[in-house]
């Protein structure tokens, strides 16, 4: 409707695998810059920027497990465990050795690849629900670790005061200023997904993904690309659990519980598996549909049952008869996720006023 | 795009509620009606609900309606975060915390926008120190109070402690364990001896520690500490050990209504005695009223109420709060528009609250924010709860050095 | 107090094993969906609730025998399945193995807020009448509900293995799970073995709502002893039920050896000194990592059935 795609022909394997396939992508990422990074804290209220810091750390999150599960076909069910790995290394290195947020942020991360490392190597001899059962494994067994080994978790309470990120001598600690620093980070979380989406090592995990004995025969190296592959992933959910460390001002492991785990997997498959910006539809989307169904019922509810505590207990249960339906409801109806409508609401504008 | 969609779409919704209305008090409560903790979570909620619709039945505070916001933070971090600014932006004076780990999300939020948030039964037994934590309040016993209380409990028992069996029966979580510096540090003090048994979660099996409380330690007393399932677990499983519940007292989270129902009911579980920081049972004039309002207002009493254990802990959040919010309102001359800083002050001038005897005498002020660490123990009777002794503290002289000790080690 | 005293270990070891196939009978219900349909169903744990709490609440709320309200449950149960096989389930078959995970962890977050809804969040007692006093057996103490429980999953386990070898059902059964598609062409109808799977899957999760309600209550937190499922039926492998038995006896014993002999150790003050751990319960977690240590010898457990995948 606003832009034809006309004329724009692709004569070599590079502009084929190009970041900005067409010209009017370069104004959309510039548009969506101007938005994010000047118009959204200039404008929006401090309690929907805590919304958007939410969402910026589930994408860095969902983005890392997209990686294994909708690139490679790996299943992990224990992705809140390196997100804790990585909270932990940050306090760790930021109140013994006052390092800042630029030294602790990759650390975590590294931290929480090396810990994946290990946690996949199972995935070299086993696949499918064993390896889902046994990352679901490392969930516990890290947890354990953690909880039991005051050296990494600062005593009985398991739980580490982290002074907040400061950037030129200024403490970031608004809202407002967190964004700033959280959006940056999505952003390149972002940026380094699309390209290894587009690289060597993102075909060879799509290899791997649609048939690893295939894959194999090709030439692929499975046991180092699958190894990398929750490397990866791992490293982007240590980052995110350095962001959750840095957001709240503590590190705790009971901020990183399996239902976490399992958010972030229904981020992905209601997102949509393989693409990024299905990750980022599926973090946006699981983080609000709550929030959503609240406010939702608080306004409408009154109206309906006038016992505001009935009410408080049914709107609870409501929530999670909704959420638990509308995933069961995406994957049978769209089981390409939210990207999938996405992309159909693209090809219906692209040759409209046609229908084909 | 999406995003600001979905934000658009979310904005719909809040139209209605924007900040504060004039003459209106915000109270921001949180409360976990689904996740692990749900069975807690519903109670404490309605009786959180019920105390704030009587007063603003009996026409509020100096005229002064209260609203309460509610969010189920389904005990995880996120939901919490976000419900804390949604409270700030209606603009909540006072936030009811839920949760340890929401508890600690939230502290420096809390000091840094000088918010008082009240945590009865969790968080850290440090936020005791006033000094420490200013815009963090307890108000009720800590575990390691709890942990003082249970010992000294066994004490009067067992008449002397002196080469005794104490077997801790704990929840291995974080929570779990906070009460073992207290128990280590009294068993050096007074000559018993330790030992821990950890149940590690979902704590719906204990057949094994049981029986080796009973059948190879051959503990003299047991204090357990559990969460969830476990306690009615418990109870069951050191009957089944052949160990006389008699001899067993749980913190507060591990004797309620409904541990004893789960456990086969009263009869089943007759001795079993819990320490609690809010009364127990139905005899209380403020739950009369409540009754009364209900009935007055057409509504049916809501079968939370039967919970008291639980619901009675709701109506102490809710009583204190309000407590507060009275001596708020009066240092601002009686008018609704009170900040968080009042409202810290006025927690601090709170002075033998008790609601009736619901509560101990609770004293707020002079950098206690623990308000003493006051509890009572009541017993599993044929019929229901009885209490066993009056309200007391435990070595709070020994359990108030360890949190000074603590607090030093924090700060540097 | 002798640590190591035979009749304790004797004790342990029996109270142990019966607990575990207590379990097992849980993962029973996840092995006959797995076998025969290929469904991988992580709300096991929330089919026994939604069992449990719906006897409970008839028989407190509304004063139904429990032998009634358990007939009510498990009629409603066989019904709830078939239809989430024909409305969810079917419609996905053929899809990766996460999407079916998925599907069934939504439906785990739907029943756990459904219920409570309509039954109310309130804990319950389920009272089956078992007495709470050990049986002696000489020096030897047994837990009358664990061997209540352990005979019932046995008996259980013998019909359906029966089942299974001898009848024609059974024998068609088996091969539905083995390849859906040339029991297809065998005349097989492939769609009514599915219903029948659901359905046994059902009447194991009434059994198991009715064993672990007693045993400790119902409410919503009922659905975790689902989280018991995995390690039982990794151990034993996915396609069989003898495995889900014994990797059952294997999880409840190792739990038992762990609470008393690991436990207690590290949870000793010299223990503290020597090793940089705060001691804490080992129990639970043993299984998980014995379960690991197995999967890199035996990638399909103990009794699995090895894929042989071609390209």
């Amino acid at each position: 409707m606003f832009h034809r795609e006309s004329g724009y022909y692709k004569t070599s394997y590079a502009s084929d695998s190009a970041l900005y396939p067409l010209p009017i992508a370069r104004f959309a990422v510039a548009g969506f810059a101007i938005l994010f990074f000047v118009v959204a804290p200039l404008l929006v209220s401090s309690y929907y920027l805590t919304i958007l810091n939410l969402v910026g750390i589930a994408i860095v999150g969902a983005i890392g497990l997209n990686i294994l599960l909708g690139l490679t076909g790996q299943i992990s069910i224990g992705h809140a465990a390196f997100m804790s790995v990585g909270a932990y290394t940050a306090a760790n290195l930021a109140t013994r050795f006052d390092l800042p947020f630029w030294i602790t942020l990759p650390a975590g991360g590294l931290m929480a690849a090396s810990i994946g490392i290990i946690v996949g190597f199972p995935s070299v001899r086993i696949k499918g629900l064993y390896l889902a059962i046994s990352t679901l494994a490392a969930q516990f067994i890290i947890d354990w670790i953690i909880v039991h080994t005051p050296a990494i978790s600062g005593g009985f309470q398991a739980s580490i005061q982290v002074p907040r990120p400061t950037v030129f001598g200024a403490v970031l600690d608004t809202q407002r200023e967190l964004y700033m620093f959280i959006l940056v980070v999505v952003v390149i979380a972002i940026v380094v997904a699309l390209n290894i989406a587009r690289s060597r090592i993102g075909r060879a995990f799509i290899a791997i993904r649609d048939q690893d004995i295939a894959a194999e025969i090709l030439g692929i190296d499975v046991r180092r690309y699958k190894l990398m592959a929750f490397a990866i992933s791992s490293f982007y959910a240590g980052v995110a659990g350095v962001l959750y460390t840095y957001y709240s001002g503590v590190a705790n492991n009971e901020f990183f519980p399996l239902v976490v785990s399992i958010d972030y997997l229904a981020m992905v498959i209601i997102g949509g598996m393989g693409s990024v910006l299905g990750a980022i539809f599926g973090a946006t989307f699981v983080t609000l549909l709550p929030i959503a169904i609240d406010l939702v019922m608080t306004s409408v509810g009154p109206y309906l049952i006038e016992d505001a505590g009935a009410l408080s207990g049914i709107k609870s249960h409501m929530r999670l008869v909704v959420f638990g339906g509308l995933i069961m409801f995406f994957l049978v109806v769209e089981p390409e996720g939210l990207n999938r409508l996405w992309l159909n609401i693209r090809s219906y504008f692209r040759v409209w006023p046609f229908s084909y | 795009m999406k995003r600001i969609l979905a934000s658009i779409a979310v904005a719909g919704g809040l139209a209605a509620m924007t900040a504060a209305h004039a003459g209106e008090i915000v109270i921001g409560q949180m409360t976990d009606r689904t996740g692990p903790t749900a069975n807690v979570g519903n109670p404490v909620g309605d009786g959180a609900q019920d105390y704030i619709d009587l007063i603003n039945s009996q026409g509020g505070i100096n005229g002064h309606t209260i609203r309460l916001v509610e969010v189920d933070n389904q005990y995880k971090v996120p939901p919490a975060v976000e419900g804390y600014q949604r409270f700030k932006s209606e603009g909540a004076v006072l936030v009811g915390l839920f949760g340890t780990p929401i508890t600690q999300a939230l502290t420096a939020d809390l000091a840094k926008d000088k918010i008082p948030g009240t945590t009865p039964g969790f968080g850290t037994a440090l936020a005791a120190d006033g000094e420490a934590f200013p815009y963090l309040f307890p108000a009720a016993a800590s575990y390691w109070s709890q942990a003082g209380a249970a010992v000294e409990y066994a004490k009067q028992q067992m008449g002397g402690l002196k080469g005794k069996k104490i077997a801790y029966l704990f929840y291995d979580n974080p929570a779990g364990r906070e009460g073992l510096p207290v128990l280590r540090k009294l068993a050096e003090l007074e000559g018993y001896t330790l030992n821990e048994f950890p149940v590690p979660a979902p704590g719906i099996e204990m057949d094994n520690q049981a029986r080796d409380i009973a059948r190879r330690f051959r503990a003299d007393f047991v204090i357990s500490h559990l969460f969830g399932r476990a306690p009615s677990v418990q109870i069951n499983a050191l009957k089944r050990a052949g160990f006389s519940l008699d001899k067993v007292v749980s913190f507060v989270w591990g004797a309620s209504e409904a541990d004893v129902a789960a456990a086969g009911g009263f009869e089943a579980a007759e001795g079993y005695a819990g320490l609690q920081f809010a009364g127990v049972g139905d005899d209380f004039q403020v739950r009369r009223d409540i009754k009364a309002m209900l009935k007055a207002q057409g509504k049916e009493v809501r079968e939370s109420m039967a919970s008291t254990v639980f619901y009675n802990r709701g109506l102490l959040i809710s009583a204190l709060h309000v407590e507060a919010l009275r001596h708020a309102v009066a240092a601002n001359g009686g008018k609704a528009d009170v900040t968080g800083t009042q409202v810290r002050d006025g927690f601090h001038a709170i002075k033998d609250f008790s609601l009736g005897g619901l509560l101990p005498p609770l004293n707020l002020g002079g950098g206690d924010h623990e308000g003493g660490g006051w509890v009572r123990v009541f017993k599993v009777t044929k019929t229901g709860f009885e209490p066993a002794t009056e309200w007391f503290k435990g070595y709070r002289d020994v359990v108030f050095e360890l949190i000074k000790e603590e607090s030093a080690k924090m700060k540097n | 107090m002798d640590m190591f005293a035979v009749w304790y270990f004797v004790e342990t070891t029996i109270n142990g094993a019966l607990i575990g196939l207590m379990y097992a009978l849980i993962a029973l219900g996840f092995v006959l969906i797995y076998k025969s349909t290929d469904a991988i169903n992580f709300a096991q744990g929330q089919f026994v609730m939604i069992s449990g709490v719906m006897v409970a609440a008839l028989a407190a709320d509304y004063g139904v025998p429990i032998v009634v309200g358990a007939i009510v449950a498990l009629v409603f149960m066989i019904l709830f399945n078939v239809m989430l096989e024909r409305i969810v389930l079917r419609p996905m078959i053929g899809r990766p193995v996460v999407a079916i995970i998925m599907a069934t962890i939504g439906l785990a977050a739907f029943l756990e807020g459904l219920f409570p809804m309509i039954f109310g969040a309130t804990t319950r007692a389920l009272d089956l009448g078992i007495p709470n006093d050990p049986i002696i057996i000489g020096q030897i103490y047994l837990t009358p509900i664990n061997v209540v429980g352990g005979a019932v999953a046995l008996t259980f386990f013998g019909a359906f293995s029966i089942f299974f070898m001898k009848s024609r059902k059974g024998v068609a059964l088996r091969a539905v799970a083995d390849n859906h598609q040339v029991s297809m062409a065998m005349g097989i109808n492939v769609e009514r073995y599915f219903v029948l799977a659901w359905s046994m899957a059902g009447v194991v999760a009434v059994l198991g709502g009715l064993l672990w309600g007693s045993a400790i209550g119902v409410d919503n937190t009922l659905a975790v002893v689902g989280l018991k499922v995995f390690p039982v039926v990794i151990l034993g492998g996915l396609e069989s039920i003898i495995g889900a038995i014994v990797g059952g006896i294997i999880v409840g014993v190792i739990e038992a050896w762990g609470g008393t002999y690991i436990d207690p150790a590290m949870t000793q003050p010299w223990f503290r000194e020597f090793f940089p751990f705060e001691g804490g319960g080992t129990k639970d977690f043993l299984p998980y990592l014995l379960m690991i240590v197995v999967l890199f010898f035996k990638p399909y457990g103990l009794f699995g059935k090895v894929h042989i995948e071609r390209v």
